[in-house]
């Protein structure tokens, strides 16, 4: 393949993830589903942000995530929404990328921190932006959310991760 | 099959964090017992402050008339005036950190301040 092909072949691969980020982030907001805490979700589109990071690397991971967001905030969350998942989302995908070049940790422990760490962001955003410290109160449940949330994100991408690399010829 | 998906380091990362959320949870349970203050004004003075988690009864008495101020398990009720509208009394129980039941005839404020009971609307991402 040429160089250009491979170019051409990169915009292809992460239009696709940003596609499949993009749908998770539509089902998750269209089902109902509410454990009676606000900010505990599953984070679906996290999957293809851990998929991006191992497929791909660390600066395609960020373009998906960052496009993701921005796209998904503006049609489904709110442009405000927006601004705590970017954060999250910068802060998640920072850690992760530090601890899997740690090469200590599977797909899964990588995952379960980016989900910790995506619930911090949004905390520590959520507590500038009202200027009230009490938002922590609030971190307990975000962590444990973050941890259970993280870890079913980090098996499902390790399921998904081998086959992906076939069927994607990466 | 579990091996597949945790490493070591991945076990030891989730015990940290665990154990940061339990320290965290048990930290805030214990600060967090100072709790809601319930505070009663009264002609514009402070009249009385009381902590929610406890169950009184006050009368308050005042030149315009008199109030029972109620709380229990955490709510706050004014179950009697002197007023002629009794709005404080038709009012419903309040629990959550900023709440307030007026009697304006008697000119009695009843509000909660500080933390608890008040989490966040949305946490939205």
């Amino acid at each position: 393949m040429s160089s250009r092909d491979n170019r051409t072949g990169r915009v292809a691969r992460l239009s696709l993830l940003i596609a499949v980020a993009m749908i998770f982030s539509y089902v998750e907001a269209i089902i109902p589903y509410n454990p009676g805490i606000p900010g505990i979700k599953l984070g679906l589109a996290n999957l293809v942000t851990v998929l991006a990071l191992y497929l791909m690397g660390p600066k395609e991971a960020a373009t998906v995530n960052f496009i993701r967001v921005i796209i998904s905030g503006l049609l489904f969350n709110g442009a405000f929404a927006a601004v705590y998942a970017l954060a999250g989302a910068a802060l998640s995908l920072a850690g992760m990328v530090l601890l899997k070049k740690t090469g200590l940790f599977s797909i899964t422990g990588v995952s379960m921190a980016g989900g910790v760490l995506h619930n911090l962001g949004q905390l520590i955003v959520a507590s500038l932006i009202i200027e009230d410290l009490k938002m922590f109160f609030y971190f307990p449940v975000l962590l444990f959310s973050g941890i259970v949330a993280g870890i079913a994100i980090g098996i499902a991408s390790a399921l998904l991760e081998d086959r992906l690399r076939k069927s994607l010829r990466l | 099959m579990f091996k597949r998906f945790f490493t070591k380091a991945d076990i030891v990362l989730l015990v940290i964090l665990v154990a940061a959320g339990l320290a965290t949870s048990v930290f805030l349970a214990l600060s967090g017992d100072a709790g809601s203050k319930v505070i009663i004004e009264s002609d514009g003075k402070l009249y009385a402050t009381y902590r929610l988690d406890q169950n009184i009864s006050v009368e308050v008495k005042s030149k315009n008339g008199t109030n029972t101020v109620v709380i229990e398990n955490g709510r706050v009720d004014v179950t009697q005036g002197s007023c002629r509208n009794q709005v404080c009394v038709e009012h419903a129980t309040i629990s959550r950190s900023g709440e307030s039941i007026v009697c304006l005839p008697n000119r009695l404020l009843v509000k909660i301040e500080g933390e608890g009971g008040d989490g966040p609307d949305v946490i939205s991402g």
